[in-house]
Formats: structure tokens, C-alpha cells, sequence
């Protein structure tokens, strides 16, 4: 193990018991990022990118659990964690967005209380300090007048303004990594680009790494400096996000990035990739976008390991494509 | 706030005016009050006389209005059995029901509350299920079934509780209340949790229910993503929301344990308001019958008021009608 890493995942698998078997919602997933760096998830939903989020939070609903694989955080193993070891890290050395603001904040408690609970579950500390270092927060993430806003109840804020308070939530402890899940999908499109552009901001300045969840290409483009592209559980592409988007070579990410609207011509519909995903309980036995992919082969009944195509890039197909991606939507 | 609480208590006085209406012509329906108060050899004279007195010669519409008269200066009429005031009557029972549902409502939250948080937490383990369980027997098992049951157990044949009757009271803080001597408390302990025990069965379903589906909501994911304590996670974030509804229902339920502990009076030979009423109907005696109806609508109407003024304080998202903005 690389000890400069921040955060290394080996092999691991998060399973839910399900009437038909177990369903592996994240299969075998390997990762790694360091302090300070913006790793972008994309898949299209079901794919299991929440589920991977929240099992480096060891935050998996039970049923389910991690049933194989290694977490570990700034060198030590947190796999086997207990509950009470968990809380130590959440909210203070990993914390984690939610998709919906407007659900993310407890309805019948103040702001602040909100916040300043955050900070004294991982501080011996006043109220009074605590509350110091909330409105600080708030003021970095474009909050104003923070001291009225923290007697304020999620209601009498604006969807922006609700994730803007959790993401001041999140960074309240300095952490060294946030797991942002789709954190603006719910949001108007300026309100979208501006968080963006604060969290890429807030991230830099303190060198917290961030892992950003999405399954839109195109936003995930404009923070991340690596991409992994997920589908079924797995990891199907990896690499810089530059190279990804020059030479997309998975047959997937290539129909992901030919559904960007960016790359649709003006009053033409955005092309989507036709099927859908496999039953994650009863996957196919190789490749599992084979029932999806125009290039499927024989050869595809074999799983494909994720290959090294160059230093930065990784791929898993048996036949990697290597056209630009703009060229193969085949329209 | 003020003036959503005067309309509604415009509101409510014109509810009691048309409950009035109802509650007297149907009780005018009932049986003859008079064959009930004098000897059935009596006299047809005699018959007549008692029929005058008390004002029963008159047609419904003067006994009406009379009645509303005297209603609006605060004289419901005199029972006909006791010839005393029928509002004094039941001031007189009242602090007995009052005791025993109190009672009642104080040991149904504080063994339905955490049970019902158990069961909610793990709702597939074991725990769960001997709760559930049991609150399906509160609720499907009579109270007088199960009343009488504990008097054969605990009073006959352990013989560690007395079988009826309010006991010592004593004064305390200007309250009289058998809650206060030893002797009170032991006479209390079994009709309370007899009309308990159905409510105990309905706290632990509603807090299970709203514990299930608090616990999945997103801001709880939030809560354990910030490294809180389960702990904290119930107290601070669980609590507040499942407290909302159930002490709705409850103000309500409040409400149905005064006016219905009838069973259970009847049962342990409390000296309640229930008692008082049961013996009124079988005697026909009407301003009694009529004063405790009023009460009961009354009862419920400030109840429905006092909940909804708790509901705004404690949800910040509700606002009262005719409330500021
Ligand atoms: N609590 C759960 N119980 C059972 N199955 C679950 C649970 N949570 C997730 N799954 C399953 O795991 C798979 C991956 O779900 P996940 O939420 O991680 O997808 P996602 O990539 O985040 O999708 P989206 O873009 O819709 O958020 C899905 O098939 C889902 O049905
Ligand atoms: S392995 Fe085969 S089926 Fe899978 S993506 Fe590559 S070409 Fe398509
Ligand atoms: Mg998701």
C-alpha cells in the first residue's frame, strides 16, 4: 500500500441480501486518492455509486454490509471498524453530502444546533466556540448575516441555500476528505455551477480531497482531475479526466459521454444508451454491459479485468475503442 | 396565536349551542324521568305534582329555553336523584377521573414511549416482535375482561392490592389526590393500568411506526454521517420529530380516557365522574346526563384547541391560521 495515499479501496464488495440472492451493489471496486485530490464517480443511476460512498462511511443500511475487501483511511485499516470507531471518523476526518438538500437538515431543529452538534460530537468544546466557528463556516460558503441564519429552521431557507449549510456542516471539523453525492442535482442550473465552483474553491484552499458523485460527465469534467466510471458495481474506466474525455474507451463511457448535452447539436435530443442495467443479483456471467454493447464478442463471456492503456487510463474491456469520443455517437 | 385562539373559542361556543340543541331533544326522547322518581303506586295527583315540580309538564321548547337561560349563567339544573346542583356533582368527581386518567396517560407514554423507540430501531429483532406482540394482546383483549383479571390475580389471590375504591387522598400544594398517601397510590395502581393498557398498546404502534420511518429519512443519514452517537441521533433528532404527532393524538386520547374510563370506574368502584353518569342514565336522570355531555364536547374542544397550540410550538413549520406572517 502506497502510505502517501489518503484513501485506498481494495476489492471491495457491499452486498444486500435480496429474496433472489445476495445483489452486489458495489462489486469489486478498487480505488485510490490522495490529499487534496478530486476524484469524479459517474454511472448512470443504480449503479452503485451512493453505496460506495457510504461504505467508506461504513454507513451501509443494514441489511446490507461490506462482505469483502479493504478500507483503508491514512494508513490505518477501517474494514473491520466498530460503530463507536466509525463516529470518531464521520463528520471529522471523512464527512459526506446528500443528494436532497431539502431533506438533508432535520426540520424541528435550529441551524445552528445543527451545526454545532457536529462539532462538539468530535470536540471537548463551548457552545460558544463551537458557534465561532460555525458562522466562519457559513461566511466561507457564501453565507450572510450568519448569526440570524443559525437561529433559522431549514424551512425559511432556499434549496442552494439549504446545501450550502450542509457543506458548511461538512467542512465544520477540517476534514481530510468529502464525499460529495450529487450534491447539485437538485438544484437550478446557476445555483448548480456556482456551489461547483465554491466547493472546487473550498477544497483547494484547505486540501481536503474530494470524491464527487454524478452521473452527469459533464459536471464531473469541471472539477475532478480523475474520473472512474462505474456500472453494475464495477468500475469500468478510470484516468485522468483530461485523457478520459480525449479517448474515451470503454463502449460505455463513450454512450455516457455521446448523452452529454454539450455534445448534442442544438434541438436534437440527447442520445441515451438503449437497454438497461443487468438485475444485480443475477448478473451475466462476463462483461456485464454485453447485453448493452454494439462491440460484444465471444470473448466478452470472460470478465475483463481493468487494464492499464496507458499511465493514467484504465480500462475494462476485452477490445478497448479508442476513437474520440464525439465521433462515436454514431448519429 | 391570540387571534387564532378567539375564533376558535367563537367556534367552539357555537358547537356547544348546537350540541345543546341535540343532546336535548334526544335525552327528551328517552323514557319518562318521572316514573323513575316517584312510587309506581303513587297517586295520579301525586304523579302530577312531582311532573310540575320539576318542570317536566311544560312543552320541550319552554325546558329548553329555560335550561339555556339558566346554562348561560352558569346553572346546568339539579339532578333530579340528589336535588343538588348537577355542575357541583360533577366538580365533586371530577379531581377522581382526572387522577386516574393522568395516571393512566402518564404510565401509557412512559412504558409505550420506549418500547415503541425499541421495536422502531430494531423493528426484525426479537425485542421487537415480544412488543409488538403484546401490544397486539393490549389492544384486542377487553378492558373489563382484563380489569377483572387483575383483581382476581392481584388483589385475591396475591392479595398485594386493594379490590376497590379510591383510598387516602391528601392535600398537597392545594391538590387533593390519592397520588400523594401510600394507601392512594396502591389503590390507584390497578384501574390506571387497566385503562392503560390499551393506550400503552397504541403508543408503542404509533412511536414504532414513526420511528421506522424517521429513521429512514435522509436527515438521520446526515446525522450518523457527522459522527453523532446513536444516542444523540434519538434524543436530538428522533424524538423531536415522532413527539410532534403522537402528542397529538394523545391530547386527544387525554380526552377519550376522561370521558370513557367509564369500564374501568365501574369495574374498580372509582368514585368518578363515570360512575356518576352510569348510575344517571340507569335512573333517568336528565340535567345530569345533559350537564356531562356538555362537558365531554366541551372537554374535547379545548383539548383539540390546546393541541393545536402545542403543534405550532413545537413544529416550527406550522403556522396557525389567522397567525401573522
Ligand atoms: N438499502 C438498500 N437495500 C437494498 N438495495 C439497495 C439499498 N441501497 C441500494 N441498493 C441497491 O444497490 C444498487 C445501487 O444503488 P445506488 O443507490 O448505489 O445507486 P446510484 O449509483 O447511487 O444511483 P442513483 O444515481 O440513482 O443515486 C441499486 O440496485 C439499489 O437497488
Ligand atoms: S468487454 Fe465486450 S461487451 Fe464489455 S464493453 Fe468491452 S466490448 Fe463491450
Ligand atoms: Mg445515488
Amino acid at each position: 500500500m502506497n502510505p502517501t495515499k489518503l484513501l485506498s479501496i481494495q476489492g471491495l464488495r457491499t452486498e444486500f441480501p435480496t429474496p433472489d440472492g445476495p445483489l452486489a451493489a458495489v462489486n469489486g471496486v478498487n480505488l485510490e486518492i490522495a490529499r487534496g485530490d478530486v476524484l469524479g464517480i459517474v454511472g448512470e443511476s443504480g449503479s452503485g455509486k451512493t453505496v460506495l460512498g457510504l461504505s467508506i462511511m461504513g454507513l451501509v443500511d443494514q441489511p446490507g454490509r461490506v462482505t469483502a475487501g479493504r478500507i483503508t483511511f491514512d494508513g490505518t485499516d477501517v474494514t473491520n471498524y466498530s460503530e463507536a470507531q466509525w463516529q470518531g471518523l464521520r463528520g471529522n476526518k471523512v464527512a459526506m453530502i446528500f443528494q436532497d438538500p431539502t431533506t438533508s437538515l432535520n426540520p424541528v431543529q435550529r441551524i445552528g444546533a445543527q451545526m454545532i452538534e457536529a462539532i462538539q460530537a468530535h470536540r471537548d468544546i463551548s457552545s460558544d466556540a463551537a458557534r465561532q466557528i460555525v458562522r466562519e463556516a457559513m461566511v466561507r460558503v457564501g453565507i450572510n448575516s450568519p448569526d440570524e441564519r443559525l437561529e433559522a429552521y431549514p424551512h425559511q431557507f432556499s434549496g442552494g441555500m439549504r446545501q450550502r449549510v450542509v457543506i458548511a456542516t461538512a467542512l465544520l471539523n477540517a476534514p481530510d476528505l468529502i464525499i460529495a453525492d450529487e450534491p447539485t442535482t437538485a438544484l437550478d442550473v446557476t445555483v448548480q455551477a456556482q456551489i461547483l465552483r465554491d466547493m472546487r474553491r473550498l477544497c483547494r484552499d484547505t486540501g481536503t480531497a474530494l470524491i464527487w458523485i454524478s452521473h452527469d460527465l459533464g459536471v464531473v469534467a469541471q472539477i475532478a482531475h480523475r474520473v472512474a466510471v462505474m456500472y453494475a458495481g464495477r468500475i469500468v474506466e478510470q484516468g485522468a479526466t483530461e485523457e478520459m474525455l480525449k479517448s474515451p474507451s470503454h463502449p460505455y463511457t463513450v454512450g455516457l459521454m455521446a448523452s452529454m448535452p454539450a455534445n448534442t447539436p442544438r434541438g436534437q435530443r440527447l442520445a441515451s444508451i438503449p437497454g438497461g442495467l443487468p438485475q444485480l443479483s443475477n448478473l451475466p456471467k462476463g462483461c456485464s454491459f454485453a447485453p448493452r454493447c454494439t462491440h460484444a464478442t465471444e470473448a466478452c463471456e470472460i470478465l475483463p479485468d481493468l487494464c492499464f492503456t496507458s499511465a493514467n487510463h484504465a480500462v475494462r474491456c476485452v477490445s478497448p475503442l479508442h476513437e474520440r469520443g464525439q465521433h462515436a455517437t454514431g448519429d | 396565536m391570540l387571534a387564532f385562539i378567539l375564533r376558535r373559542i367563537m367556534q367552539s361556543v357555537v358547537v356547544l349551542f348546537v350540541m345543546s340543541l341535540i343532546v336535548f331533544s334526544m335525552i327528551n326522547l328517552v323514557g319518562d324521568p318521572v316514573d323513575m322518581l316517584v312510587n309506581p303506586e303513587s297517586l295520579p295527583e301525586e304523579i302530577d305534582r312531582v311532573r310540575r315540580d320539576f318542570g317536566l309538564d311544560q312543552p320541550a321548547y319552554v325546558q329548553y329555553w329555560k335550561f339555556l337561560t339558566g346554562a348561560l349563567s352558569g346553572d346546568l339544573g339539579n339532578s333530579f336523584i340528589f336535588g343538588r346542583p348537577a355542575l357541583a356533582l360533577m366538580a365533586e368527581r371530577f379531581p377522581a377521573t382526572l387522577e386516574l386518567a393522568t395516571t393512566a396517560l402518564v404510565i401509557a407514554v412512559t412504558v409505550g414511549l420506549p418500547l415503541g423507540v425499541y421495536a422502531g430501531l430494531r423493528p426484525n429483532g426479537w425485542g421487537a416482535r415480544i412488543i409488538m406482540g403484546g401490544s397486539v394482546l393490549g389492544i384486542s383483549v377487553p378492558t373489563f375482561w382484563l380489569g377483572l383479571m387483575m383483581i382476581i390475580v392481584f388483589s385475591v389471590i396475591l392479595g398485594w392490592l386493594p379490590v376497590s375504591g379510591r383510598g387516602e387522598t391528601a392535600v398537597f400544594f392545594g391538590i387533593e389526590s390519592s397520588l400523594f398517601t401510600v394507601d392512594g397510590l396502591k389503590h390507584i395502581i390497578l384501574p390506571a393500568t387497566n385503562l392503560a393498557l390499551f393506550k400503552i398498546a397504541m403508543v408503542i404502534r404509533l412511536t414504532r411506526a414513526g420511528t421506522e420511518e424517521v429513521m429512514a429519512q435522509d436527515y438521520i443519514k446526515f446525522a450518523r454521517a457527522k459522527g453523532l452517537s446513536s444516542k444523540r441521533i434519538v434524543r436530538a433528532h428522533l424524538l423531536p420529530n415522532i413527539l410532534i404527532p403522537i402528542i397529538t393524538v394523545l391530547g386527544i386520547e387525554f380526552g377519550t380516557l376522561i370521558a370513557f374510563a367509564t369500564v374501568t370506574e365501574s369495574i374498580f368502584a372509582w368514585p368518578g365522574l363515570g360512575k356518576l353518569v352510569i348510575d344517571a342514565i340507569v335512573n333517568l336522570d336528565r340535567p345530569i346526563v345533559v350537564a356531562y355531555l356538555l362537558f365531554v364536547v366541551a372537554l374535547f374542544l379545548v383539548l383539540n384547541l390546546v393541541v393545536d397550540i402545542i403543534y405550532a410550538v413545537l413544529d416550527p413549520r406550522v403556522r396557525l391560521q389567522g397567525e401573522e406572517g
